[in-house]
């Protein structure tokens, strides 16, 4: 016989798992400071490949005048601002990588807490019929 | 108004029940439309700007994810502006990277997003995505619509400077990125629009989520004039040449088709709001409960009435009383329906999809059969 109540929590439960779910489960599986590590990481290592691209047509932008200069100008100074400016640009954009995925982690946690419930209540049911 | 919802319900039934199709063909008609477009505006690669090409790749378009379309469209303008120029496709290259490394890595699921605002700023009524986004999106929204204005407006500095770039010689590669570069820097309109967008698409999020009546027609009205003034400011501060009427007709654009959303995604009767108030251990609730519009499509019953003539008795022999014949009436009641529930309107369930018991689902249909079956009813039962 077939048991209505439970085949609707399956529905909801599988639907779940293919849609938002499939993210959730993913977040889920990792600690808080661990995700946030690796997601900040990555959030770093993208501001450094985009610093490098601006930076690269910044030079391309000038390139005969940086040319010209470039014997004359104080280079260790000009190497300390664009290390400024890349630092202050990381920290900026892991910040806010941090603040992000902090919100993100809590909102999959919540949802799966939700998830965790229904399965419960899956087995509880499984249970009950035996 | 209880036609619209009818028809609302009718919409669905048919999407849903079609939606292996239609969902292959509207991303096969936006990829052609876009492609098209991306095709008529630059074109610089003649070889790419062939009807046949473009019909082979959105047809792969439409069984690919839809990221897929922002990706091919990428590669179709970056092969224009490699016909172009090489260095105005190192440009393209690098700013299509910064956004995807540094905006877009956080809304990858609003590819679609990216691709409709330059096709609407094209078609000129760019203004219904932010309010559209605001209502049916998040805030991160912001960023995608940021990212599709800022694509717009380097297809358009691109395609500004052609003419003179083409006339450049190969030893001018430092002044050829310097134009496209200082085209968008020094973009004021791109700056005012992107501005624009994203705090109309925040502000219509954060009023259509309050927990007031009509919130969502609220949000839609607001995030439009929002839009509206701040890129009339953003005009008499840096001149950026806007067409007010434009504007205005758009916003006006943007408040019907959010509407039309608001009737398929939030459509609720604030007259029948319930308020109710409970507490437990450890909180008070205040809970606000709104019914949403629904109305039951009209059911069709189809009735078949057979009339049987069956042998009472093996061998042709007639049982008393009955003349030689037992005729034996059945009939077989085929119920058409989708949403059950009396009255026009009526609360939606949850799992309205589900049968209730003792009702066998077939394929949206449930049959009710008489007790007095006969082998031709059952025929007929298979058939069905």
């Amino acid at each position: 016989m077939l048991n209505e109540e439970r085949i609707i929590l399956m529905t909801q439960m599988a639907s779940y798992e293919e849609n938002e779910g499939k993210k959730n489960v993913e977040i889920g599986n990792y600690f808080r400071s661990d995700y946030i590590a690796i997601q900040v990481l990555k959030s770093a290592l993208s501001a450094t490949i985009a610093f490098g691209i601006v930076f690269a047509l910044f030079i391309f932008y000038d390139f005969e005048n940086f040319m010209q200069d470039i014997y004359k100008m104080d280079l260790l100074d000009f190497a300390r601002s664009v290390l400024i400016y890349y630092g202050v640009t990381v920290v900026i954009y892991s910040s806010l990588a941090y603040v992000i995925c902090s919100y993100r982690y809590a909102k999959a946690k919540r949802s799966l807490k939700c998830y965790y419930h229904n399965l419960k209540k899956l087995n509880a049911m499984y249970n009950e019929r035996q | 108004m209880t036609g619209l919802l009818e028809l609302r319900e009718k919409i669905k039934l048919i999407y849903s029940k079609n939606e292996v199709f239609i969902i292959p063909i509207a991303k096969f008609l936006l990829a052609f439309i876009v492609f098209n477009t991306i095709n008529g505006q630059l074109g610089y690669m003649t070889k790419l700007d062939n009807i046949a090409i473009v019909l082979i790749v959105s047809l792969m378009c439409s069984f690919l994810p839809t990221g897929c379309i922002l990706l091919l469209s990428v590669v179709f303008t970056m092969l224009h502006m490699y016909a172009l120029s090489l260095e105005v496709a190192v440009v393209g290259l690098c700013v299509y990277l910064v956004m995807f490394l540094l905006f877009f890595r956080f809304s990858p699921k609003d590819s679609l997003v990216v691709v409709l605002t330059p096709l609407l700023c094209i078609f000129k009524v760019p203004y219904i995505i932010p309010v559209v986004m605001g209502l049916i999106g998040t805030p991160v929204a912001a960023v995608s619509v940021g990212c599709g204005v800022i694509v717009y407006y380097l297809l358009n500095v691109v395609a500004g400077s052609a003419s003179t770039i083409g006339t450049m010689g190969e030893e001018e590669a430092t002044a050829k990125i310097r134009m496209i570069v200082d085209g968008i820097l020094d973009n004021k309109a791109m700056l005012v629009m992107v501005v624009a967008f994203a705090i109309t698409v925040i502000v219509v999020y954060l009023i259509r989520r309050m927990s007031v009546d009509y919130s969502w027609t609220i949000a839609m009205v607001a995030g439009a004039i929002i839009d509206l003034v701040i890129l009339l400011v953003g005009d008499l501060l840096y001149d950026t040449n806007i067409s007010v009427i434009n504007a205005i007709l758009g916003s006006i654009a943007a408040v019907a088709a959010a509407k039309v959303i608001e009737f398929f995604r939030f459509c609720v009767d604030y007259s029948r709001t319930e308020k109710v108030q409970f507490e437990d251990d450890e909180y008070y609730y205040y809970v606000k409960a709104v019914p949403k519009m629904t109305v039951a499509v009209q059911t069709k019953t189809v009735k078949r009435i057979n009339t049987q003539r069956k042998p009472a008795a093996a061998g042709g022999r007639n049982t008393a009383g009955t003349g030689g014949r037992s005729s034996t009436r059945s009939v077989v009641t085929e119920h058409t329906s989708v949403a059950r529930g009396e009255g026009a309107y009526q609360r939606q369930r949850g799992q309205s999809s589900y049968g209730r018991k003792g009702e066998h689902a077939n394929g949206g249909r449930s049959l009710t059969i008489n007790g007095n079956m006969t082998e031709d009813n059952i025929e007929d039962f298979d058939d069905l």
